[in-house]
């Protein structure tokens, strides 16, 4: 089964308009409706094209005072499907993106204060940014997720053992009908959050960004599924196989793997991941990267395996390695047969911006939050503790890092990770840019 | 310094399109895997090399010559053709490899809006070079392990231009007998361009297997690939060639690239063409390698799929490309299949027994732990 019709979904230019205006606060208006007429028109509701609306008012005036004279920028924004995006493009030397951190507090004394403040409500009223440099300036994009109902509790369908059955990609129809199965026979910590906003589920797919395929009989019965997430460009995270009601051993778990492996087989993707492996994962298909602890409330930590499989011929590659974990690369290249050209790397006290920015991914339904840094700072062993301390402060146990070893300036940050008893995991291969070692914070342990 | 703005100037065929790396040389990848030696089992590639005569072309070529350019469209290559099969020299067209010629046709006959038809797991570039040049590539699920006639034939629409059939199929070693092929070109009638790829045809010891070239007499809208990089071990100069009906080799001319087929080559190719006895010495290694390895895998109690060709189709019980990994570690490369949608096989090309010993002991290392 191939499945490029859905990748192509994504690629439609109707998806998307674009402005070019002058960072003076003048055009704040028209920054201001170009942004609620867009997200209305791609499906936002009132009340979340108001917040985006709002988001983008105080970054556009956030730009507009870093600017020491008027430039252009352009603002895009973009359908998701299952969220509106608005992208800033602009070149400022000044741009300290320090304000969308979690923790960011700014105090309203001095005007540098306010400026920031206004990016703090910016950060907030969204679910989620991305912030990167190039050689084409700054590129600040804000993204709003849309507002789905929860799904309604199903009555199972009757089921049988599938004998004949085909693999096919579900229609809208039958993708909410297999969430709801999921929901009713998994325990929440087998699947994403997402699936239990059936509709929210539909968009991700129709967007390019999920995949699902279903094992379907004759009759037009679902015997089970496995989904799929695009997590960055070459990696792609796999849910399942879930199967209702089918005898252990099933044939029907190894075909949905072949035909997510077939269907991503010619694709960019290199490797496929499993965090929360079902019990259906076949074997023989997967190799075991290694384990991560989970903890909850009130129970003793989950051991989890994670799974990865790679898509192509691995061509050896070069990652930055800090001479604290040469020792831990070195077994976890040589246990997982990767072939790696190591480069050493360390801070030899070269200038570096003032504040680092992290970005941080929830998983709620196991209480944990993964931190990467998308922007060196001096300040950050402080912004990691305050990290910290915020999140423990919020009854967050699980506390990951993610270092891309494709970046000699993150690997440098190793040595303040361990000195905040942050051990190494994991090396997810090809993850990020390059390889990503993931880190636990021990404090949970 | 200037911003190229990409995003303008490239097409989203092709920025969507993911590039093929080809495997680094031996000793960076020795270097990468801390080996002392590399069986190379990847390329399908001859275990003799190339016969005496061609051998005896490349040490004798003198260099004052490589100043000079070869014959722009392989001209004495083409008359001997031509000679061999009963055609007319310009019925042939060469290019650097097989894999060149399969541009030369897709450009003659497909615009915008246009398809070709080929098997979904099949040697990838006749989808490549449609995929990237904006054309669609239907691909219809193998059965059986061979290419579906029926299936094929089914996809056809109004925009369908070319169908491609690998015969033998590179990787699974499936055939269409003369009697299938026929049934499929009177089915096709005519209408679209029917390409059967030979690559491997000279491996097939089969009455029933058929000659594509004595159909083009009957079929004008068939066009049949051949290459020097197989059984005439020449992969390593770049020289394969198409032919057809002359009207329809007329077309694909205007397409084609001329001059890129090197001196050498030409002259290789030449000494290559007669030896009929290294193409049976290579028969005879490739046969009894083959039996070689079966008796092996049966005995590690392991899929096979062994069809004609000079390379097998093994299923492992793990991942393909981490078998990958393992292998190249015990200095032995051979060819993942997940990039064929064969999740879990590889392929191996049939080398000289000490290669296949190694590979035997290297997978046994591997499948043990
Ligand atoms: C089926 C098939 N066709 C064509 C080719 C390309 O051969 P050449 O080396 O002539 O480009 C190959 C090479 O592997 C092949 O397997």
């Amino acid at each position: 089964m191939i499945f490029s019709d859905q990748e192509a979904t994504m690629k439609d230019h109707t998806n998307e308009v674009s402005l070019t205006i002058s960072s003076d606060r003048q055009f704040l208006p028209l920054a201001m409706s170009f942004t609620e007429a867009s997200a209305k028109a791609f499906g936002l509701e009132k009340t979340d094209a108001l917040k985006l609306t709002l988001a983008c008012e105080e970054t556009f005036t956030y730009i507009c005072s870093i600017c020491k004279e008027t430039k252009s920028l352009v603002m895009k924004a973009t359908n998701g499907l299952y969220y509106v995006g608005v992208q800033f493009l602009f070149r400022a030397a000044d741009f300290d993106p320090g304000a969308f951190n979690l923790t960011a507090q700014a105090s309203p004394e001095d005007e540098k204060g306010l400026d920031e403040m206004g990016l703090i409500i910016a950060s907030r009223s969204v679910e989620r940014f991305q912030i990167s440099h190039s050689p084409e300036g700054v590129s600040l994009v804000l993204i709003k997720e849309k507002s789905y109902p929860q799904m309604p509790e199903i009555t199972m369908p009757e089921l049988k053992p599938l004998k004949d059955f085909t693999i096919t990609s579900p229609d809208p129809g039958t993708l909410k009908l297999f969430a709801g199965q999921i929901v009713h026979s998994y325990p929440d910590h087998l699947y994403p959050r997402d699936f239990h906003f059936p509709g929210k589920l539909v968009d991700m797919v129709a967007s390019g960004e999920y995949g699902a395929a279903v094992a379907i009989s004759k009759e037009g019965l679902t015997g089970g599924g496995v989904a799929w997430f695009r997590s960055s460009g070459k990696m792609v995270e796999v849910f399942g196989p879930y199967l209702f009601d089918q005898p252990p051993r099933s044939s029907a778990a190894e075909r949905l793997i072949d035909a997510v492996v077939e269907g991503l087989a010619k694709t960019d993707t290199l490797f496929l991941i499993v965090m929360y492996a079902t019990p259906e994962l076949p074997a023989g298909y997967f190799e075991p990267l290694g384990t991560i602890d989970i903890f909850k409330k009130g129970s003793p930590p989950a051991a989890i395996t994670v799974y990865c499989r790679q898509l192509k011929e691995d061509p050896g590659s070069t990652v930055w390695f800090h001479p604290e974990i040469e020792e831990f690369l070195k077994k976890e290249y040589r246990r997982l047969y990767f072939a790696r050209h190591m480069k050493p790397t360390e801070s030899a006290g070269e200038a570096r911006p003032e504040h680092s920015v992290f970005a941080a991914r929830f998983v709620k339904a196991q209480n944990t939050v993964i931190l990467n840094a998308i922007w060196d700072g001096v300040d950050f062993a402080d912004n990691l503790d305050r990290h910290i301390s915020t999140l423990s402060g919020e009854g967050i146990p699980n506390i990951f890092f993610e270092i891309d070893l494709a970046y000699a300036w993150q690997a440098n940050l190793i040595p303040l990770l361990l000195g905040r008893e942050f051990i190494p995991r994991l090396v997810l291969p090809y993850a990020g840019e390059g390889d990503v070692v993931l880190f636990q914070q021990r404090k949970g342990l | 310094m200037f911003v190229v703005p990409l995003d303008s100037l490239v097409p989203d065929y092709v920025k969507t399109f993911e590039a093929y790396i080809p495997s680094k040389p031996d000793p960076e990848l020795m270097k990468l895997y801390g080996c002392d030696r590399l069986y190379r089992l990847n390329n399908n590639e001859n275990p003799l090399g190339p016969p005496p005569g061609a051998q005896e072309i490349m040490r004798l070529f003198p260099p004052p010559r490589a100043g000079l350019y070869p014959s722009g469209d392989s001209y004495y290559m083409r008359c001997r053709l031509a000679e061999l099969y009963g055609m007319d020299p310009d019925q042939f067209l060469f290019g650097n490899g097989a894999n060149e010629v399969i541009a030369f046709v897709i450009k003659a006959f497909c615009q915008e809006g246009d398809n070709i038809i080929t098997a979904d797991k099949t040697f990838a570039v006749y989808e490549w070079v449609a995929t990237f040049s904006g054309f669609a590539a239907k691909l219809i699920p193998l059965k059986d392990f061979g290419f579906d006639d029926k299936g094929m034939l089914d996809a056809i629409d109004e925009r369908t231009k070319i169908l491609f059939v690998c015969n033998p199929n590179n990787p699974t070693g499936t055939y269409w007998s003369e009697e299938k092929l026929r049934g499929f070109l009177d089915a096709v009638a005519g209408r679209q361009i029917v390409v059967i790829d030979e690559a491997y045809c000279e491996f097939v010891e089969k009455n029933d297997y058929p000659d594509g070239m004595k159909l083009i007499g009957e079929y004008p809208n068939l066009v049949v690939f051949r290459t020097f990089s197989k059984m005439y071990g020449l992969a390593g100069l770049r020289i394969g060639y198409l032919t057809g009906s002359m009207g329809v080799v007329d077309v694909i001319r205007r397409t084609c690239v001329v001059y890129s087929v090197n001196t050498v080559a030409q002259d290789a190719a030449l000494a290559a063409i007669d030896d009929i006895d290294h193409i049976c010495r290579t028969r005879e290694v490739v046969n009894t390698e083959k039996r070689y390895l079966k008796k092996e895998l049966d005995g590690l109690g392991l899929e096979t799929q062994i069809g004609e060709g000079c390379f097998i189709m093994i299923r492992l019980p793990m991942s393909d490309t981490l078998a990958y990994r393992k292998l190249m570690r015990e200095g032995v490369m051979i060819r993942s299949m997940t990039g064929f949608r064969f999740p879990n096989w590889i392929r191996v090309s049939i080398g000289k027994h000490g290669a296949m010993e190694a590979f035997v002991e290297a997978l046994k290392k591997v499948l043990s732990g």
